[in-house]
C-alpha cells in the first residue's frame, strides 16, 4: 500500500488540479469517501430546499402588503437579476386580517371537528375489526380483508352520485330492484354528510394498522382478563387497546391528518362553502381564492395558518407518521 | 353474545364495519352503474341500456361537458396511442388522467428513491430532515393547490416568466392553458407526495441485511457495484407496492386540479364526474363508473400481489 501511494505522490506533480483530483478518487479510497459525503450534503440540501421553498413563498407573499407592485427579482453579482421573492414590507397585520374578512376561524374549527368525530369512529369500528382480523379464525376472514382493501382503493368520484342524492334526502331504492328502501333525513350542509364518507374512506388503513398491533398481544394476557371475569370486548377495550396503545395513536394520527386534508367531499357536502354550512377549510381557502381575488397576501396568510396544525403533527408525531404509512402499506 | 363461537363472534363485530361500507362504498357503487343506464334521471328517468357509454365514447356527449375537447390534440393522430379510437373530452380526459399519474408517479419514484437513500444515512440532524420532507405530504390538498396557484398568477407569480422563457409554460393566461396547467399540477402533486414513495422505500432499504454490504466490501465492490447487486433488488418488492399504491391514488386527482387551474382546463376523469352530476346524472354516472373501472385494473394488481404473499 505503502509502495503504491508513493507512485501517486509522483504522478501527481505531472497533473493539472481537476486531473489530479479525478485520479486521486478514483485511486484514494479515502477522497472517494469525501466525494459521497460531498455528494450526500448536495442531495440533502437539495431536497431540504426543495421541500421547504413553498412554504417561505407563502410566507414571502403573506407579509408583502402589497403583491401587485412587488418585484420578484434579485439582484446578484455576476448572475444580474434572478428571480427570486423576497419579502416586500413586514406586515404581520395579514394575518390578524385573516380572521376579519372570512370568519376563518370557523372553518378551521369545523376542520377539527370533523377530523376529531371520524377518529373516534374510525379507532372504534376499526378496533372491532382489527381484533376479529388479528386474533380470531373464522372461514372467509382473507375474503373479507380483500374486500375492505378494494373498497378503498375506489375513487369517491365513483361514491358521489348516490351518496349526494341520499344526502339530499331522496329516497333510497335498492339498485336495479326499484323497490324504495326509506327516506333519508337530509344531510347536506351537516356534519354527518362529510363524516360517514370519511370514516368509511379512511377506515380501511387503520384497520390493517390495528390488526397488525393487536395479532402481537400475547393470548395469555387476554385469558387473564376473561378469567377475571371481563367480556370478551371488556377485554378487547380494556386489556388490548391499552396495551397497542402505539398503534392506536398511530392509526389517530393518519386518520385526523387524512380527513383534515380531504379535499373531495369537504367541498361538495357543504353546499356553498359557508362556515354555517359546516364547510371545512377546504372551504375558507376557497372563499379567499374566490371572493378576495386580489388579496394575495391573505390567501397566503391563511394558508399559512391552515397548515399550522399540520406542522405540529409533523414534528410531534414523525415517527408515529413514518410506522403508520409503511405498515399500512408493507405488511412484513 | 359471550355464547356465539368464534365465528358467529367475528361476524357480529364485523356487522357495523361492513355496514358502514355497504352504505358508503358499495351501495353507490351498484346504483352508481344503475343510473348510468338511464337518462333524465332528474326529471323523468328513461332506461336507455348503454348509450351514456356510447355516446361518452363516440365523442356525442362531449358538449354537455365543460371543457376542451381538443386536449392533446396528438394523441388522436397517433396510431400507436391505444386509445386511438376514443374520441371527444374522454379522450382528454382519459389522456390527462393518464398522463399525469404516469409521470408524476415515474418522478416521484427517482425523487423519492433519492430521498430515501439520503434519510438510510446516519447523521446529525436526520430526525429533522426527515420532518422537511414528511411536511408537504400532510398539507391540506387546498393549500398545496392554492401555493401553485399563487406562484403562476398573473399578477402575483414569479414563475411564470422566467418558464416561459425556457418555453416550459405558456407566456399568458397560463393557468388557462391547458399544457401549462397539467404541467404544474404535476410537479404540484410530485412535490406533495414524492415523501410517501421516500418512506415506503425507505423502509424497504432498512429491512436489507447490513451483512450482506460487509461481505461485499470485502470482496472488493464498490459503492454502484453494491448499489446494483443488493440495494436495488432487494428493495424492489416494497418499490413495487408503493409505485401500485401512488397509481391508485394519483388516478383519483381532482382537488389539485380544481384549486389550482379548474376542471375546465384540465379536465380529469373525477373532474367531469363532479362538472355534470348535478345536471347530467346519467352521463356523470357513465363517467364514474368508467373511473372506477380504470382504477379497478390497478387494484387488481394490489390484490394480486397480497395475495401472493398469502393472506
Amino acid at each position: 500500500m505503502g509502495a503504491a501511494s508513493d507512485s501517486t505522490q509522483t504522478a501527481d506533480d505531472e497533473m493539472g488540479p481537476l486531473e489530479r483530483w479525478t485520479h486521486g478518487v478514483v485511486n484514494d479510497q479515502e477522497k472517494r469517501n469525501r466525494l459521497y459525503k460531498a455528494l450526500f450534503y448536495v442531495a440533502a440540501a437539495f431536497f431540504l430546499v426543495t421541500t421547504l421553498f413553498p412554504f417561505y413563498w407563502l410566507l414571502v407573499l403573506a407579509l408583502t402588503p402589497s403583491v401587485r407592485q412587488a418585484d420578484w427579482n434579485v439582484s446578484i453579482p455576476l448572475l444580474g437579476e434572478v428571480p427570486f421573492p423576497t419579502p416586500q414590507g413586514f406586515n404581520v397585520y395579514a394575518f390578524v386580517e385573516v380572521f376579519q374578512q372570512v370568519p376563518f376561524h370557523l372553518y378551521v374549527f369545523n376542520s377539527f371537528v370533523l377530523a376529531t368525530a371520524t377518529t373516534v369512529i374510525v379507532l372504534l369500528l376499526a378496533s372491532l375489526a382489527g381484533y376479529v382480523f388479528g386474533r380470531l379464525e373464522f372461514p372467509g376472514r382473507g375474503l373479507m380483508m380483500l374486500a375492505i382493501l378494494a373498497v378503498s382503493y375506489f375513487p369517491p368520484a365513483a361514491f358521489l352520485i348516490p351518496l349526494y342524492d341520499a344526502f339530499l334526502g331522496n329516497a333510497v331504492y335498492i339498485p336495479f330492484l326499484d323497490i324504495e328502501l326509506f327516506e333519508p333525513p337530509r344531510l347536506v350542509n351537516t356534519p354527518g354528510s362529510m363524516i360517514m364518507p370519511f370514516s368509511a374512506l379512511f377506515l380501511p388503513l387503520s384497520i390493517f394498522i390495528l390488526t397488525t398491533f393487536y395479532s402481537q398481544i400475547p393470548d395469555g394476557l387476554e385469558d387473564a382478563a376473561r378469567v377475571e371475569g371481563t367480556t370478551r370486548l371488556g377485554a378487547l377495550f380494556r386489556v388490548i387497546m391499552p396495551l397497542s396503545a402505539p398503534g392506536v395513536a398511530t392509526a389517530a394520527v393518519l386518520t385526523f391528518i387524512a380527513v383534515y386534508n380531504e379535499y373531495f367531499f369537504s367541498s361538495i357536502m357543504a353546499l356553498q362553502n359557508q362556515p354555517e354550512q359546516w364547510s371545512p377549510l377546504v372551504g375558507g381557502i376557497l372563499s379567499y381564492q374566490t371572493q378576495y381575488t386580489t388579496d394575495f397576501n391573505l390567501m397566503a396568510a391563511a394558508s399559512i395558518v391552515g397548515v399550522l396544525p399540520m406542522l405540529i403533527i409533523v414534528v410531534v408525531a414523525q415517527e408515529k407518521i413514518v410506522s403508520g404509512l409503511t405498515d399500512g402499506a408493507l405488511k412484513e | 353474545m359471550e355464547n356465539l363461537g368464534e365465528t358467529g363472534f367475528a361476524y357480529l363485530l364485523l356487522t357495523p364495519v361492513m355496514l358502514l361500507l355497504g352504505t358508503i362504498a358499495l351501495y353507490p357503487l351498484l346504483r352508481t352503474f344503475e343510473l348510468s343506464l338511464y337518462q333524465n334521471v332528474l326529471s323523468d328517468p328513461e332506461f336507455v341500456g348503454f348509450e351514456n357509454y356510447v355516446q361518452l365514447f363516440t365523442g356525442g356527449a362531449s358538449p354537455r361537458f365543460p371543457g376542451s375537447t381538443t386536449f392533446l390534440p396528438g394523441v388522436s393522430t397517433s396510431g400507436s396511442f391505444p386509445f386511438v379510437h376514443l374520441e371527444g373530452l374522454l379522450r382528454s380526459a382519459l389522456a390527462v388522467t393518464l398522463l399525469f399519474t404516469v409521470v408524476s408517479v415515474f418522478f416521484e419514484t427517482i425523487i423519492g428513491f433519492g430521498q430515501a437513500l439520503v434519510l438510510d444515512q446516519d447523521f446529525r440532524g436526520r430526525r429533522w430532515v426527515r420532518a422537511a420532507i414528511i411536511i408537504p405530504w400532510a398539507i391540506p390538498i387546498v393549500i398545496q393547490g392554492m401555493i401553485f396557484y399563487l406562484m403562476f398568477h398573473p399578477s402575483a407569480g414569479f414563475l411564470t416568466e422566467p418558464l416561459a422563457n425556457w418555453g416550459l409554460v405558456a407566456a399568458d393566461n397560463t393557468l388557462n392553458d391547458p399544457m401549462s396547467s397539467l404541467l404544474i399540477v404535476t410537479v404540484a402533486d410530485i412535490w406533495k407526495t414524492t415523501a410517501f414513495m421516500a418512506l415506503l422505500i425507505l423502509a424497504g432499504l432498512q429491512s436489507i441485511d447490513r451483512s450482506l454490504y460487509d461481505v461485499a466490501k470485502v470482496a472488493g465492490a464498490t459503492k454502484w457495484q453494491q448499489f446494483k447487486l443488493i440495494t436495488f433488488p432487494l428493495v424492489l418488492p416494497a418499490l413495487g407496492i408503493a409505485v401500485l399504491f401512488r397509481t391508485i391514488d394519483a388516478m383519483r386527482i381532482y382537488g389539485l386540479i380544481d384549486s389550482v387551474s379548474g376542471c375546465t382546463t384540465v379536465p380529469s376523469l373525477s373532474c367531469m364526474v363532479v362538472a355534470t352530476f348535478n345536471t347530467n346524472r346519467g352521463l356523470a354516472a357513465a363517467v364514474a363508473f368508467v373511473t372506477a373501472g380504470v382504477i379497478a385494473i390497478a387494484v387488481l394488481g394490489v390484490i394480486y400481489q397480497q395475495y401472493k404473499e398469502g393472506f
